[in-house]
């Protein structure tokens, strides 16, 4: 009797672990992988993006290999130089506070490190707009020879003979092989995933929190001066403008893409998120307080190109609309970014 | 009666399993067939043997030059059929024509329906569509150096050599392009002069002759040019000169 309830109960056991055993099988075998797809939580006071991720779902491992490959050096030509070296958490992912940023061989670049947050809602990339992806968006640091200096063929071959990174590809994208689109994926979804939406000023947009007197005098004067280009709630319409800042060097800013002769010193308008923290400011890092660039806008005109006719005569402020708009703008330092360990240095 | 249900349910589990993963293999009679298509590279007026790392003199410039690198997109291959219905479109229709060897000039027309076919349409370039695509796979990677990285787009037509007449002993011309005026996208149609035959049973070889000599039909010489590496008026009057002037050869069996 115990012998046979014995052998029956193993019986019933083993049949289903078969059962058990086929089941996941038959998952498996009907995805590419068992990854889940984290959703990527957007703000709901935010347009809808223009990076569109379905073909290239947000996984938590894809996520975490974008971030490893973000902050490891193995990008550059000879291993000094990674994504964070001039687009620093702490400066809300821009250089650290200088005009050019350093490259491979000590070389400096030509322009300043934009902030790279916020890229899903980004229309173009680079300040003349160059790029027209999130996903390729990468390739121009990676191989510019006053950048990282390298090619993604060296890099590809770098990556799958590394102990680590064929199995963390794998686990990302379900094969150990590298491609470059999968390592484009991987880091479009680490930057795609670093969205600033979190300032005192969308805190106040949101009515969880109430302006300062001076705070909110200093909005009114951005709404009556700024916004227009600046336009909230990314503090960009991502359009090209001449604004003044005639080029020191060798440099047609927009006019490089497009060859149209209207286009030339014209460059992106930036986002103003994280402001505070972002200096120096223009395409070259020119100014590096934000009192030089409220006295550069007071008259922008020149003489030696077009300036756009927004700024036609210039942005005049009291001193004390200056004190208030400046105020205003730092409210616009995103602290709860800087500070969250989800994209920091693994 | 346990044994049995096990096993209805194992075979419940394994029965749905191709239900859902099942891919849709039509029926397998030879409805569909195959075709290469291949690009024949000659030189010049005289049409000889076009080779990398091979001195060849330019007919118009007179000036010498030797190629080691011949690249080029060709991508949305079309077949028009003889009864007049819809085109054949080819899925998936991107390949890089590479001068390096005949294989490398050939390109495969896969499950082509079975029939008579009478025109091919074909893009020279890459589709706009994918030059605004983010990171693609295969002939479009972006590691193949055809891809320009400040200037989002492919680099369509790549001809890099050397010659003693440019004044830095070297040439490079980086043809791409993909938006207004200076599209370097060129669709062209071709009429077959008998039908290409698919039939599931040969392949048929449809031949194109181009001439690389044609970049410089109305370029100035390398004395005077020898760089183009960014989209504009040039990279499309010189990949244009080059698209147009490639022709129908033959179809052989």
């Amino acid at each position: 009797m115990f012998h046979s309830y014995y052998s029956k109960w193993k019986y019933i056991k083993r049949t289903m672990l078969f059962v058990g055993v086929m089941m996941v099988l038959l998952l498996s075998s009907c995805q590419s992988d068992d990854n889940e797809t984290v959703i990527l939580e957007l703000p709901s006071h935010f347009p809808a993006p223009v990076y569109d991720f379905s073909n290239n779902p947000i996984t938590s491992e894809g996520f975490e290999l974008g971030k490893k490959l973000f902050y490891d050096p193995i990008l550059s030509k000879d291993s000094t130089i990674s994504c964070r070296s001039c687009h620093a958490q702490v400066h809300g992912f821009a250089d650290h506070n200088v005009a050019f940023s350093t490259g491979f061989g000590g070389r400096l670049g030509s322009r300043n490190s934009p902030p790279t947050v916020n890229l899903i809602w980004n229309t173009s990339f680079m300040w003349d707009g160059g790029v027209n992806h999130l996903e390729v968006m990468p390739i121009g640091p990676i191989t510019d020879p006053n950048e990282m200096a390298e090619t993604l063929t060296g890099i590809i071959a770098k990556l799958q003979n590394h102990r680590k990174y064929p199995s963390l590809f794998s686990n990302a994208f379900g094969s150990k092989e590298i491609t470059s689109q999968k390592l484009l994926y991987a880091i479009a979804q680490f930057q795609g995933s670093i969205i600033s939406a979190n300032s005192r000023y969308d805190d106040m947009i949101q009515g969880k929190v109430l302006f300062t007197d001076d705070e909110a005098a200093g909005h009114n004067v951005f709404k009556e001066n700024c916004a227009a280009c600046h336009v909230p709630p990314l503090f960009t319409d991502f359009s090209f403008k001449s604004n003044g800042t005639v080029p020191k060097k060798m440099e047609e800013g927009r006019e490089r893409i497009t060859l149209d002769p209207l286009d030339y010193g014209k460059f992106k308008v930036p986002t103003l998120r994280n402001i505070e923290l972002t200096y120096p400011y223009m395409h070259d890092g020119r100014y590096f307080t934000l009192v030089q660039v409220l006295d550069h806008y007071q008259d922008c005109h020149t003489n030696e190109m077009e300036v756009d006719p927004i700024l036609s005569r210039g942005i005049t402020l009291t001193a004390l609309e200056r004190k208030q708009l400046l105020t205003f703008l730092k409210t616009l330092t995103d602290a709860p970014l800087l500070r969250n360990n989800k994209f920091s240095e693994p | 009666m346990t044994r049995l249900l096990y096993f209805l349910a194992i075979i419940t589990i394994i029965g749905s399993s191709f239900i859902s993963c099942k891919d849709d293999d039509d029926d397998t009679t030879a409805t569909k067939g195959d075709a290469t298509i291949f690009f024949d590279h000659k030189w010049g007026a005289t049409l000889e043997d076009f080779t990398l790392n091979s001195k060849l003199n330019h007919p118009m410039l007179n000036q010498e030059m030797t190629f080691t690198t011949f690249k080029y997109y060709v991508s949305n291959i079309k077949l028009k059929s003889e009864d007049g219905g819809e085109w054949w479109t080819q899925p998936e229709s991107y390949f890089l024509i590479d001068a390096t060897s005949d294989a490398a000039s050939t390109i495969s027309l896969k499950d082509v329906p079975a029939g008579h076919y009478t025109e091919i349409e074909i893009l020279y370039g890459v589709d706009s569509l994918r030059n605004v695509s983010g990171a693609q796979t295969g002939v479009l990677a972006p590691d193949l150096g055809m891809f320009w990285s400040w200037n989002s787009g492919y680099i369509m037509v790549k001809a890099e050599g050397t010659s003693p007449s440019s004044s830095t002993g070297s040439f490079a011309f980086h043809l791409g392009g993909f938006k207004g005026p200076n599209a370097t996208l060129l669709k062209k149609t071709y009429v077959f002069n008998q039908h290409l035959e698919i039939d599931g049973v040969s392949t048929p070889k449809v031949t194109f002759v181009d001439n690389p000599a044609r970049l410089w039909h109305g370029a100035q010489g390398l004395d005077i040019i020898s760089n183009q590496m960014a989209p504009g008026e040039l990279a499309k009057s010189m990949s244009g000169n080059f698209y147009n002037n490639i022709t129908f050869k033959e179809i052989t069996k």
